[in-house]
């Protein structure tokens, strides 16, 4: 080897063999179950949901009452900065004629339509959450849209924004797929939550569940 | 004194003179390619990965010694970067970085100079989010090369250029949710422009 190709090649051999090794990903094996279990002819069945790409942005319409528009953007930021690769993403919308989730600042109809499950949340004496779920006889299709009911219990008690605001997070939760309840009290998505974030739980949990093929596909109701 | 800085003031502007006459200045546009930036496990893997790029690279060197030279090469590029699972591909926005090498080069056969360095190079997200949720990062760099140049104007060569460089990618949030060490990421870059002529 020539004295002015050795200094070359020798660079070279250096940094290849520097360029091996890869980062490692992070164990995410603590979840809980996030599915809907629902009663079936034959006993149980687990129903699996999540937006699927071509349905990004979610569309989410607000009912103009106090905050709950900003609380309901805080809530979607929030669980979009929970994803690494833009699994999920959701916008607000003027009209709720096309909105994929309605959004209203009012407590959930005591009565519950045929066919709905209400994932109610949020117990505290301030506020309390509902998110109606809207599942097809055959267990084969979530009707949209999805409802939540974020309800000002009470305007008087102190930590009535802190609960609004963590129970919008909350309900947002449901929305965009985690359709059970922790039964951890430090998650966010404790039925009765206190914890102001998403959890490293609920966020691997969240994770999880959009890399898992759904079970259940969002359609719209066609007009008669 | 005043005699020491009287041959200061004669020999400063001199010597930069001299200096100005032996400086090499080059400008090139080309196009860039990148090893995944990530492999992440969710289910099933997931790659990020950086579209091939355009590039454009500044520098300038001054000699050391016959045959050798130091010098400072600063690149920037722009493209896109994706998330690859299975067969789905997710954009993730422009991703523009600019690095910075203290190079040394040196002849290598007629026409061909060699050159390697080492620096830093620093990625800017257009957008806050996912893995670049913290923000952009800055990283060590590792580089070599060869240049090829021929004379094309009275004062202007051609040159044509391959660059390696090398580093290890992570960011403040991959840290943040505990992926540990970090990904080996190698770069190819192939472009051409023109050169102050040193002849």
């Amino acid at each position: 080897m020539t004295r002015a190709f050795r200094g070359p090649v020798l660079g070279l051999a250096a940094l290849t063999a520097l360029a091996c090794g890869d980062i490692a990903e992070p164990i995410r094996n603590d979840l809980y179950e996030w599915r809907l279990i629902v009663p079936s002819g034959a006993g149980e069945d687990t129903l699996h949901f999540h937006w699927p790409r071509a349905a990004l942005p979610v569309r989410v319409w607000v009912e103009e009452t106090g905050n709950l528009p900003q609380l309901m953007q805080r809530a979607i930021d929030t669980w979009e900065s929970v994803y690494l690769y833009r699994e999920f993403q959701a916008e607000l919308v003027g009209d709720s004629a096309g909105a994929d989730v309605i959004v209203r600042g009012a407590p959930a109809p005591a009565k519950v339509q045929l066919g709905v499950t209400r994932l109610p949340s949020a117990l505290a004496p301030q506020c309390s959450g509902a998110t109606d779920l809207d599942v097809s006889p055959d267990l084969t299709e979530l009707r949209l849209p999805v409802r939540i009911f974020i309800d000002p219990v009470s305007g008087d008690l102190p930590g009535l924004d802190r609960c609004l605001g963590l129970t919008t997070i909350h309900e947002m939760g449901h929305a965009l797929g985690i359709f059970a309840h922790s039964p951890n009290p430090t998650d966010l998505m404790y039925t009765d939550p206190n914890v102001e974030q998403p959890s490293a739980r609920d966020r691997e949990t969240a994770e999880a569940l959009y890399h898992l093929p759904p079970t259940i596909q969002a359609v719209r109701p066609v007009l008669e | 004194m005043p005699r020491s800085l009287l041959i200061l003031a004669v020999l400063f502007p001199a010597s930069t003179a001299a200096l100005h006459g032996q400086t090499d200045y080059y400008a090139r546009v080309g196009a860039i390619w990148a090893s995944d930036l990530l492999r992440d496990v969710i289910v099933s893997e997931i790659n990020v990965r950086q579209s091939i790029a355009p590039m454009v690279a500044f520098g300038a060197s001054l000699p050391i010694s016959p045959g050798y030279r130091v010098g400072l090469e600063a690149a920037v590029t722009s493209g896109g970067f994706h998330s690859e699972e299975g067969p789905v591909e997710t954009d993730l926005g422009t991703l523009r970085t600019g690095s910075l090498l203290l190079n040394l080069e040196g002849p290598l056969a007629q026409g061909i100079r060699w050159r390697a360095g080492l620096g830093a190079l620093m990625y800017w997200p257009s957008d806050d989010t996912g893995i670049f949720r913290q923000g952009g990062s800055t990283r060590w760099l590792a580089g070599a090369g060869a240049d090829y140049r021929r004379p094309a104007f009275d004062r202007w060569d051609f040159m044509a250029s391959l660059r390696y460089d090398y580093h290890r990618f992570t960011t403040d949030e991959l840290e943040a949710r505990d992926f540990s060490s970090t990904q080996a990421v190698s770069r190819v870059s192939l472009s051409v422009g023109v050169a102050r002529s040193l002849r």
